[in-house]
C-alpha cells in the first residue's frame, strides 16, 4: 500500500483529535488529579551543598509532628542504584550528597503544608567537600571525583552505537567516550584548500512541560503496586521500579494517565522509587509532586555542552571532513539517560551534508550540578547550532552565499552520510530551494534586517518495541489497545486512522484504549520521532492477522474456501457475489460463541535508508544600539511522504518551532556555585504568544516513506536547527557572531561596538 | 477558618476554609474540581486561569477567601450540557491544543476576552493570551481557535 490508495476517510485527513473532548472540557485526568482514599502527600528535604558528606540526620522532631506518616533517609531506602543505562541514582542520597538539590531526606503527611513543616523540623549536618561544575574542569587530573565507585552499566542500550564506546574510561569523571569516524581525516586535512575551526556553547534548558513530575503509590492489601505517574514508558518504568523494589513485574500496575507535555522529561522514575518507599512506611497512598521550582532546580534538563568544530573545505567549497569534539555536561548522575551517550551528539552530526570524511570525539562529563536527561531529539540541538552556525561562517569568510554552500554540499541521492549510512529517497536541494523561494532569499533588505538559513536532517525512529492488540467486537467495531499514554503528541489519535484505514472505515468506528502494564503488551513510548513508524507497524501486523482470521469466518459464513474471500474497497467480505460486512459477520460469528476477536501486533525495526529533511529560513530585525532582536518571520520547509493527518502534522512543526526559538532567544538555566537560580518562570523565560514570528510552512509531499503507507516522521523536525537559522540572520543583519546560547542584547551590542572600534 | 459563600458555575457554594488556601487548592482538593491545573506556582504560566466576575485570574496567587461573595467560573462551568461552548469546539476543530494541560487556563482566558471583545484582531488576541504558557503547540493554533470562536459567535 502507499499513498495513492487511501480511502480518503482516515489516514491523511485532519481528524479531530479523539482526546479534544476531555482536555477541552478539562476532564481529562492527569496523575495530579486522581485522587485516592486516604492518600497523603510527599515532600522532600534538598541539599543545600553542590558537594558534601552527609555526617548526620535527625528526623526525631519531623517524626513526631502530627499528622506525618513517615520519614526516611538514605538509610531507611533499598541500597539498589536506579538508572536507565548507568545505575548510579539512589533513591535518597547516601552518605553524600552531589549536587544542590539533590534529595536527602523525605515525608509523607496528611497534608503538603504539614510535609513542609516537618522538612523544616529535620537536621542534616553536612560536611561540604570540593565541588567542580564546567565539564572542562571536571575533566582535568586534579578534579574531584564525583563517583568514586564502580557503576553498574546496562548493556542492554536501545540504540545500537557505531564506534569505539568506552564507557567509565580513564579520565576523571568521564561517564562515556565515544569515537566514531569515517574516511580519512588526517589525509583530508591535509590536502584542504582551507582549514575552519570554531568553538561554540550552548547551556541547559528545561523541557518546559506545563505538567511537573507527579507520581501516585498505592500499595493494595493483598500487595498489588499501583501508580499513576507522568511517565511515557511505563513498562520500562515498571521494569525499573521491580528492580529497585523487589517487587515483581507482575506485582506493580502502571495506570493509564493523560501527561501533560513530555519532550525528552518524563522517562526517567525521578520520585516513583521514593513515592513507594513512603507508600510503603505510611501504609498509605502517597502523592508526590515536583513543584515549579524542584522542576528548575533539581528535574533532569538538557545537557550544556560545548563543541568544538574544525573542518576541511576545497577549493570549490566542497567539505572535504570535519572533525568534531563533543564535551556533554551531565551533572551529577548518568542514571537519567538510557543510552552511553546522546545520540544526536554524533549521529546526525552534519548529517544534512555530503562529507567524505569525519571524526567525531564525544565525552559525556559528571559535574557537580542538577543530572541532565534527554530533551527532543538529545545531543541535537546543542550539536545542530553548533554546526549550522559553523557552515554559516565557513561561508562567510570565504565569500560564498550561505544558502548556496549549503546546496553544494547538502547530500543527495544515493550518497552516504558523514558516518557512512546509506540515505536514499533525498530531495534536499529540491526542500532547500523551495524554502528560499516562498522565503525570497535573494530580495533586498532593509538596514538592520538579516536572512539566515539552517538545514537539518534526522531519520525516523525505528527503535523499541511497541505492542497492540486490535479486537473486532461483537458488534463489528474496532477497538486497539496501545501501551503508553499520549504526552501530547497525538500517537493516540494517529493510531486510531491507522485502524480506520486498514478496515476502510471512519475513527467513529475506531476506539483507542491504553492498557495498563498489566493488561497491555510493551510499548516504548515516545522518542526519537518513532511512534508513527513503530505504531503503524504494530498496526499493520495486527490488521493482517485480523484480516485472515475475518477471512476465514467470512468463507465459513460463505460456504467457500479463504482463497475465495475478496476483501473490497469497503472493507466488505465477498465470494461467488455473496457479500457480507463486518458487523453482519461478526454478528453471525458471535452467536456461534466465535467472536469478539483479538490479535496482537508488534513493530518489525529494521535498517532504513529513508530520512526525514527540512530547511529552515528566519529574518530578524536588529536594533544596533539596544541588541534588541526581533524575530519577524520564518519559513520552514519539508520533504515529507504521506503525512497521516495534516493539522497534528502542522502542529508539531510549531511546537517544535516554537522550542527552538526559546532556545535561541530566552532560555537558559543559569548556574551560580552550582546552584540553578532561574527558578522560577519570572525568571526562566519560556516563550509567550507575543513572541511567534509570522511562519510559512512548505511542505514537499510525494517523498517515499515508511510501509505501508509511506509515512515520514515530523516529531524532531523543526525544534532542532532553527536555533542557528535566527543566530545566522543576526550575523547577517549586524555582523555579529553569537556562538553561545542564548542571544542576549548585551553580546550584540558588545560585538556591534567591538566591530565599529576595529573598523 | 472562616466561611466563604461564592457562586461557582452558576451554583450556590458555602464552605469552610484555613485564611491561607489557595483558590486553586480550594477549587481542586476542597471542590474536587480538578479541571483547573497548577504549574508554575507564581502566576506566570496562567494554567491555573480561573474567572473572578468575569476577569481572568491566576488561583494559585488568589487566596480562597478572595472569592467570598463572588461569581468564580472555572472550566467545567463553561458547556452546556453536552453542548461545548464556542471556544471549546472552536479549540476542537482547530487543534488548538496537544497535550492538553493548559488547555483549560488558555480557554477561560480566551472567554474572558470574547465577552469583553466579541471580534479582537490577532494582535489583540496575541497580547491578551500573553499570560497563558504552552509548550506544545508553538500558540498558532491557539490564535486560529479564538479567531475561530471569534468569528463563529
Amino acid at each position: 500500500m502507499d499513498g495513492a490508495s487511501l480511502s480518503g476517510k482516515a489516514v491523511g485527513q485532519p481528524i479531530k483529535r479523539i482526546d479534544g473532548v476531555a482536555k477541552v472540557t478539562g476532564r481529562a485526568r492527569y496523575a495530579g488529579d486522581i485522587e485516592l482514599p486516604g492518600m497523603i502527600y510527599g515532600r522532600t528535604l534538598r541539599s543545600p551543598h553542590p558537594s558534601a558528606r552527609i555526617r548526620a540526620i535527625d528526623t526525631s522532631r519531623a517524626k513526631a509532628l502530627p499528622g506525618v506518616r513517615a520519614v526516611l533517609t538514605g538509610a531507611d531506602v533499598p541500597d539498589a542504584l536506579y538508572g536507565r543505562m548507568c545505575k548510579d541514582v539512589p533513591t535518597l542520597a547516601k552518605g553524600v550528597a552531589r549536587f544542590v538539590g539533590e534529595k536527602v531526606a523525605a515525608v509523607a503527611a496528611d497534608t503538603i503544608e504539614i510535609a513542609e513543616a516537618a522538612l523544616e523540623l529535620i537536621d542534616v549536618e553536612y560536611e561540604p567537600l570540593p565541588a567542580v561544575f564546567a565539564e572542562e574542569d571536571a575533566i582535568q587530573p586534579n578534579a574531584p571525583v564525583i563517583h568514586p565507585e564502580t557503576v553498574e552499566v546496562f548493556s542492554g542500550a536501545p540504540v545500537a552505537v557505531h564506534g569505539e564506546l568506552v564507557m567509565y574510561p580513564p579520565i576523571r569523571n568521564v561517564i562515556s567516550r565515544l569515537k566514531v569516524h569515517h574516511g580519512d581525516t588526517a589525509g583530508a586535512f591535509a590536502k584542504a584548500h582551507r582549514i575552519f575551526e570554531h568553538r561554540f556553547s550552548v547551556p541547559a534548558i528545561h523541557q518546559g512541560y506545563i505538567e511537573p513530575h507527579t507520581c501516585l503509590v498505592s500499595i493494595g492489601a493483598d500487595g498489588l503496586v499501583d501508580v499513576w505517574a507522568a511517565n511515557k514508558g511505563p513498562h520500562i518504568a515498571r521494569a525499573h521500579l521491580a528492580a529497585a523494589t523487589g517487587v515483581p513485574e507482575n506485582r506493580i500496575r502502571f495506570n493509564p494517565v493523560v501527561i501533560g507535555g513530555d519532550f525528552g522529561g518524563k522517562g526517567s522514575l525521578m520520585d516513583i522509587i521514593l513515592c513507594y518507599c513512603l507508600a510503603r512506611a505510611a501504609g498509605r497512598p502517597v502523592k508526590m509532586v515536583m513543584n515549579s521550582f524542584e522542576e528548575l532546580t533539581a528535574g533532569n534538563p538538557r545537557h550544556s555542552a560545548t563543541i568544538t568544530l574544525r573542518s576541511a573545505v576545497d577549493r570549490d567549497a566542497k567539505l572535504l571532513a570535519i572533525e568534531a569534539r563533543v564535551i556533554f555536561n551531565a551533572g551529577a548522575y548518568a542514571g537519567f539517560v538510557p543510552v552511553p551517550t546522546l545520540h544526536g551528539g554524533y549521529g546526525e552530526l552534519a548529517g544534512a551534508y555530503r562529507v567524505p570524511n569525519i571524526a567525531i570525539e564525544v565525552l559525556r562529563v559528571y559535574t557537580n550540578t542538577l543530572p541532565r536527561g534527554h530533551m527532543r531529539a538529545p545531543g541535537a540541538p546543542q550539536v545542530t547550532f553548533a554546526v549550522e552556525s559553523h557552515i554559516d561562517m565557513i561561508a562567510r569568510e570565504i565569500g560564498i552565499d550561505p544558502l548556496e554552500l549549503r546546496r553544494r554540499n547538502a547530500i543527495a541521492e544515493g550518497d552516504h552520510t558523514p558516518l557512512g549510512e546509506m540515505r536514499r529517497h533525498l530531495r534536499c536541494r529540491e526542500t532547500i530551494d523551495a524554502g528560499a523561494r516562498a522565503f525570497g532569499w535573494d530580495k533586498p533588505k532593509a538596514p538592520g534586517i538579516g536572512y539566515g538559513i539552517s538545514i537539518y536532517e534526522h531519520p525516523a525512529g525505528n527503535f523499541g518495541r511497541s505492542t497492540v492488540a486490535l479486537t473486532v467486537g461483537t458488534d463489528g467495531r474496532l477497538t486497539i489497545q496501545v501501551g503508553s499514554p499520549d504526552t501530547g503528541t497525538g500517537f493516540h489519535t494517529i493510531a486510531a486512522q491507522l485502524v480506520a484505514e486498514h478496515f476502510a472505515t471512519t475513527v467513529d468506528d475506531v476506539e483507542v484504549v491504553q492498557g495498563d502494564t498489566l493488561t497491555s503488551g510493551f510499548e516504548f513510548g515516545a522518542s526519537g520521532q518513532r511512534l508513527t513508524t513503530t505504531i503503524g507497524q504494530a498496526i499493520a501486523a495486527a490488521s493482517d492477522k485480523m484480516k485472515r482470521e475475518l477471512t476465514a469466518l467470512a468463507a465459513e459464513r460463505l460456504n467457500c474456501a479463504p482463497g475465495d474471500i475478496r476483501i473490497g474497497g469497503d472493507g466488505s467480505f465477498s465470494a461467488s457475489g455473496a457479500t457480507i460486512d463486518r458487523r453482519a459477520l461478526m454478528g453471525w460469528a458471535a452467536a456461534r460463541g466465535k467472536a469478539p476477536l483479538t490479535c496482537e501486533g508488534v513493530n518489525a525495526p529494521e535498517p532504513s535508508d529513508r530520512t526525514s529533511f527540512a530547511a529552515h529560513f528566519a529574518e530578524v530585525a536588529v536594533d544596533r544600539e539596544t541588541g534588541q532582536v526581533r524575530l519577524n518571520r520564518v519559513v520552514t520547509a519539508h520533504d515529507i511522504g504521506t503525512v497521516v493527518n495534516p493539522v497534528l502534522h502542522q502542529g508539531h512543526i510549531e511546537g517544535g518551532l516554537m522550542q527552538a526559538v526559546g532556545q535561541a532567544m530566552s532560555e537558559r538555566l543559569v548556574l551560580k556555585d552550582g546552584a540553578v537560580i532561574t527558578a522560577h518562570l519570572g525568571d526562566y523565560k519560556l516563550p509567550t504568544m507575543m513572541d511567534i514570528p509570522a511562519l510559512e510552512t512548505v511542505l514537499l509531499p510525494g517523498g517515499s516513506g515508511a510501509a505501508p503507507f509511506a509515512t515520514t516522521a515530523i516529531g524532531e523536525m523543526s525544534n532542532v536547527a532553527v536555533a542557528a537559522a535566527i543566530t545566522n540572520a543576526v550575523f547577517d543583519a549586524v555582523g555579529v557572531r553569537l556562538v553561545e546560547l542564548p542571544i542576549s542584547a548585551e553580546k550584540i551590542v558588545e560585538g556591534v561596538s567591538k566591530k565599529a572600534s576595529a573598523a | 477558618m472562616r466561611t466563604i459563600k461564592l457562586t461557582l458555575n452558576d451554583t450556590a457554594v458555602t464552605r469552610e476554609v484555613e485564611d491561607s488556601r489557595l483558590l486553586v487548592e480550594f477549587l481542586r482538593e476542597d471542590l474536587k474540581l480538578t479541571g483547573t491545573k497548577e504549574s508554575c506556582g507564581v502566576g506566570v504560566c496562567g494554567a491555573c486561569t480561573v474567572l473572578i466576575d468575569g476577569k481572568p485570574i491566576s488561583s494559585c496567587l488568589a487566596l480562597a477567601v478572595h472569592a467570598d461573595g463572588c461569581a468564580v467560573t472555572t472550566i467545567e462551568g463553561i458547556a452546556e450540557g453536552d453542548r461545548l461552548h464556542p471556544l471549546q469546539q472552536a479549540f476542537l476543530d482547530h487543534g488548538g491544543f496537544q497535550c492538553g494541560i493548559c488547555t483549560p487556563g488558555q480557554i477561560l482566558a480566551a472567554k474572558a476576552l470574547l465577552d469583553a471583545k466579541p471580534h479582537p484582531t490577532r494582535a489583540e488576541i496575541q497580547e491578551w493570551m500573553m499570560g497563558n504558557l504552552c509548550r506544545c503547540t508553538g500558540y498558532y493554533k491557539i490564535i486560529e481557535s479564538i479567531a475561530a470562536a471569534a468569528g463563529a459567535e
